[in-house]
């Protein structure tokens, strides 16, 4: 139904008051791409991707997704996945993941048959549809926020260390859902995260960015074969140096 | 069983000390429990005690609803503008922080002794209880669903009925609770105080007579609608915030 974008990020700066989160941020991420983004704590990650999803007004510079350059919230190219899940506690699962689409105006009907089956991609079909986000476990709740961002068909998904606050074991299962879902829908994903493995294991290619101002200070290709899920790619040799390559790289940049 | 036991428990306690202070007595013409529920089968009766109820309903309802009707919107209105809130909540304070009861006779003064300065002043008692709790309520929104929901495209009119209102509701809830209970406290405080109707003035006119078994059914009576009132409202609260017992 749709193509998949890429996105453009030129020359993008932003301060808050006195303090300059981003200098002339350079990225182009292809249609399809797995992009990791990492870097220090505080030098714009979360800003940078708030910037892409329009919620955020660039100082200057600009960001074009597809062919549309972004110029506010709402844009219906790309959703957002929060670390702290950001659903609403009064919603259950199946509301929560509907909700996105409620607030595009969507007829009921197609708002439950979208969520249903987003829902039942991320693995959460049948009488979970019915809970409330106290009663699930942390990665069901995170789940429910992959669910509600894929519910409205976008092409971009933009994920904020999603999966920072989930247990170690769940972590690797959901990230193993990731990939598959990323392999079956095309999606062009941008990820931040703080983990050097989480980074390798998922991406094509990690942008690291530099303590504040943030700008781009190397790309690290991933050059490891896929489907990752399937091929035990944490056991090999080459997933142990490229960790360790990024490790070098942050370690220099202190 | 248990459960009958665990609430049936504090009430005979409850009882058997009134029964006790009846026995001594703590004070002339003290009634017994059994005392009181005769006379307030009496009043039921006589049909006293339904009518006064009646005319102090009357102002609670006028009151209370007046409380909740511009409580409500006028606090949710100082959560969204903050210019507003910031000034509204001084008179708010000090309107909290003063003896309320002190304002009755300036009530009397400006609308007369009738069931509309009943209702003025429970109104005074509730309202600002009501619209405290509705401007916190909005403050306790997350900056987090906002931005959510804004990534959505969300209005400015989604974004308050959809993000704002649920997230405050709770808050507003329990205002309401907080609200009625300040309700009947200015009912009564009013009509002590302003007699000539309601459920003030029976307990006034039996304790001038003498009546004191009288005086003890109207009030327990009273608390009895004060109970029944908040209960209602508190099964409200369960069924709207379904998903908090979750
Ligand atoms: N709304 C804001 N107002 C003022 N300063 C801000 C605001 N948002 C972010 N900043 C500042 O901009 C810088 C970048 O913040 P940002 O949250 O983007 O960093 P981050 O890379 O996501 O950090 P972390 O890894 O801790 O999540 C920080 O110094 C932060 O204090
Ligand atoms: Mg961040």
């Amino acid at each position: 139904m749709s193509a998949t974008l890429g996105i453009a990020i030129e020359r993008l700066s932003k301060s808050f008051g006195a303090v300059q989160a981003l200098a002339d941020i350079e990225i182009q991420v292809k249609a399809g791409e797995f992009l990791a983004l990492i870097g220090p704590s505080g030098c714009g990650k979360t800003t940078l991707l708030k910037c892409v999803a329009g919620l955020l007004p660039a100082d200057a510079g600009r960001i074009v997704i597809g062919s549309r350059p972004v110029s506010g919230p709402g844009g219906r190219e790309a959703s957002l996945v929060f670390q702290d899940f950001a659903l609403l506690p009064w919603a259950t699962a199946r509301e929560n993941a509907e909700f996105g689409l409620l607030l595009r105006g969507a007829p009921a009907a197609e708002r439950t048959e979208a969520a249903r089956r987003a829902l039942a991609k991320v693995g959460l079909a049948g009488s979970f549809e019915q809970a409330y986000p106290a009663q699930l476990s942390g990665g069901m709740q995170q789940r429910v926020g992959l669910a509600r961002a894929l519910a409205v068909n976008p092409q971009v998904l933009l994920m904020d260390e999603p999966f920072a606050s989930i247990d170690e074991q769940t972590r690797r299962i959901l990230q193993d859902d990731l990939l598959r879902l990323w392999s079956e829908e095309r999606k062009t994903v941008v990820l931040v995260t703080h983990s050097m493995e989480e980074a390798i294991y998922l991406s094509d290619r990690v942008v690291v960015l530099s303590p504040r101002p943030g700008r781009v200070h190397r790309v690290l290709d991933v050059p490891l074969p896929r489907p990752r899920e399937t091929l035990d790619v944490r056991a090999s040799g080459e997933f142990a140096r490229l960790v360790d390559e990024l490790w070098q790289i942050l370690k220099k940049m202190q | 069983m248990k459960r009958l036991l665990a609430r049936g428990a504090p009430l005979a306690a409850f009882l058997a000390l009134w029964q006790w202070a009846a026995w001594v007595p703590i004070s002339f013409n003290f009634p017994t429990p059994w005392q009181t529920v005769v006379a307030l089968a009496e009043l039921l009766g006589s049909g006293a005690l339904l009518q006064a109820s009646a005319t102090s309903l009357q102002s609670l309802v006028l009151g209370f609803g007046a409380a909740i009707l511009i409580g409500v919107p006028l606090g949710l209105l100082m959560g969204v503008v903050r210019g507003v809130g910031r000034v509204a909540r001084v008179y708010l304070d000090l309107l909290i922080a003063l003896p309320t009861a002190a304002l009755i006779p300036l009530v009397i003064l400006s609308f007369g002794i009738n069931v509309v300065s009943s209702a003025v002043i429970i109104f005074v008692f509730s309202a600002p209880f009501i619209t405290m709790n509705a401007y916190g309520g909005v403050r306790d929104t997350r900056p987090r669903l906002v931005e959510m929901a804004r990534a959505f495209g969300a209005s400015w009119g989604k974004l308050f009925t959809r993000i704002v209102l649920p997230s405050a509701l709770p808050m507003i809830l329990a205002g309401l609770r907080l609200g009625l209970s300040r309700a009947f406290l200015g009912l009564i405080v009013a009509e002590l105080l302003l007699s000539p109707f309601g459920l003030g003035k029976l307990i006034m006119n039996s304790r001038s007579m003498f009546e004191h078994d009288k005086m003890f059914a109207t009030v327990a009576w009273t608390l009895v609608l004060a109970g029944i009132a908040l209960a209602v409202l508190a099964r409200l609260e369960a069924r709207l915030l379904r998903w908090r017992a979750a």
